[in-house]
């Protein structure tokens, strides 16, 4: 959408010569050839305490065709390595997991959160799309995505319209979008809220995971699908303010469970961790732990609006958006960045965020001992109340021939909390939620070809 | 009927802003690569990836994201 920003110098020059009869300048012919833009970046994303990295090497390339038909090329590859949560609470003792795969075991020490080590995956992400003109002040865009990981594919589709009024100030968009994802995790789907069994088949040999077939497990793989609409509205405000509003809808139906996530459980009146002894001459947990559920619709409603203005080449951007969904978490989002050119061929861009969202109205800090089980329930932080907070700057240098190399470093801190109806005897006051810090480093170039 | 309201409100909102705006020679500066809304399209795609991985919402600026068992 905002591409035909860019645009509109051109193809009214362009209009303004074929209704004069004269020949286009030579920028106009010079901007109708065939042109590859690149962006390409490498990305370092480190969380706090041998947590999660990630290596990701992405790039988007741009071929104009000219009369603004345009070819979009997003490749990316992701090395994704660390320890993440698994969902149990700390305890006063040392406690043993079964991995995911279901053949093997992991500890983590008295008092701490207890983390997955067993965590690494690769991911290669491709998505093309095309943007043509459809008739006067109409464009239309299609777009296709594939992913792939380890234990999870991803298929999807997009088309979109947008329409130009009032001499292109305003700019009315719709979107659709439709995946199609696949989740086969490693040793199959835990059964909802099933009790992690003992390991099976512990023989140390990294290559047969897939065939333990370990107690509590369902079928091997099942699917999600999400619908995303998007309606947008462009203004331009003035000579010096461009204004976007978008509102969308989000509907995710299918296999919406963490396969990973799990929860402990405790004692209803003390909220302390219940103990439990792996089988005679088996290796497995040494508390009780259930598998997290959750519903398999979600429907989600926000609307982002995003405002930029330049002041005497200085651009402020500045960004909000407000979430809702069925899962009952609401979420605040508040960006801002602001470019500062400096020395003629350079920039600095600092950068804040913050967030905040309420808890999903089935997030448990843990499960109490008592039956019946709750229909859903998940102890994953990223379902809990919790807010966080980025602080980057980007340094950008422009080359003589116009190429761009930058380099951006951020940091991010998420902070959780448990809502206090959700904690139990000594939990209170005594909660310990995954917190976390990460470093943000990306060293990207933009060329054209 | 909630049709009809959007479409009443779309259109209400479409002849007020016929008033703001600039002309076409007037667009030097939103024409610049740093006024588009676009502009730092790596850089958010990038935020967007490691957000809906991280956080409980996803989405907004564009579609929902995700495409990513991440964890």
């Amino acid at each position: 959408m905002a591409d035909r920003d860019a645009k509109i110098g051109a193809a009214l020059a362009a209009a303004t010569c074929s209704l004069l009869g004269v020949a286009p300048s030579v920028s106009v012919a010079e901007e109708a050839e065939p042109k590859w833009d690149i962006d390409s970046a490498f990305l370092y994303y480190g969380e706090s305490d041998g947590r999660v990295k990630d290596f990701s090497l992405s790039s988007h390339a741009t071929r104009d065709f000219g009369d603004e038909r345009k070819l979009g090329l997003d490749l990316s590859v992701d090395w994704l390595t660390g320890a993440s949560p698994n969902g149990a609470i700390a305890s006063d003792g040392a406690q043993t997991f079964t991995s995911p795969s279901g053949g093997k075991t992991y500890t983590t020490p008295a008092g701490e959160i207890p983390l997955d080590e067993t965590f690494l995956d690769t991911r290669f992400a491709l998505n093309a799309s095309w943007t043509q003109p459809f008739a006067r002040l109409y464009t239309v865009s299609a777009g296709l995505g594939f992913s792939s990981e380890y234990d999870y594919q991803h298929i999807g589709a997009n088309i979109g319209l947008t329409r130009d009024f009032n001499q292109r100030n305003t700019t009315l968009s719709a979107a659709v979008a439709y995946a199609q994802d696949t989740i086969e995790p490693v040793g199959g789907l835990p059964l909802p809220l099933a009790q992690m069994p003992d390991a099976v088949g512990d023989d140390d040999d990294d290559e047969d995971d897939e065939d333990l077939n370990p107690a509590n497990r369902g079928d091997s793989s099942d699917t999600k699908n999400v619908l995303d609409v998007l309606l947008g509205f462009t203004q331009v405000l003035g000579r010096h303010t461009v204004l976007r509003v978008n509102l969308s809808y989000s509907d995710s139906s299918g296999y919406l469970t963490d396969p990973y996530k799990i929860l402990s459980v405790v004692d209803p009146v003390t909220g302390e961790l219940i103990g439990r002894t792996p089988a005679p001459g088996e290796s497995g947990p040494t508390g009780v732990y259930r598998f997290e559920s959750r519903p398999d619709s979600r429907r989600k409603e926000s609307v982002y609006a995003e405002m930029r203005h330049d002041f005497s080449g200085r651009v402020l951007q500045v960004g909000y958006r407000y979430s809702t969904d069925d899962w009952e978490v609401d979420s605040h989002t508040l960006e801002s960045r602001l470019r500062l050119p400096f020395g003629g061929s350079n920039y600095l861009e600092p950068h804040v965020r913050y967030y905040q969202q309420t808890a999903a109205s089935f997030y448990r800090y843990s499960l109490p001992n008592t039956s019946p089980l709750p229909g859903f329930a998940t102890a994953d932080a990223r379902l809990s109340e919790m807010s966080a907070v980025t602080v980057g700057l980007k340094y950008g240098h422009v080359t003589a021939g116009g190429d761009e190399w930058n380099a951006r470093l951020e940091f991010y801190r998420q902070t959780g909390k448990a809502p206090s109806e959700v904690l139990i005897g000594n939990q209170i006051g005594n909660t310990q939620m995954p917190d976390f810090d990460a470093v943000i480093l990306q060293f990207g170039y933009r060329f054209k070809l | 009927m909630r049709k009809l309201i959007l479409l009443a409100t779309v259109s209400i909102a479409l002849q007020g802003c016929a008033s703001l705006g600039v002309q076409p020679w007037e667009r030097e500066v939103l024409a610049r690569d740093d006024m588009q809304l676009d502009a730092n399209a790596l850089d958010t795609a990038f935020d967007d990836h490691i957000y809906f991985s991280k956080e409980g919402t996803s989405g907004g600026r564009g579609f929902g994201g995700g495409g990513c068992g991440c964890n």
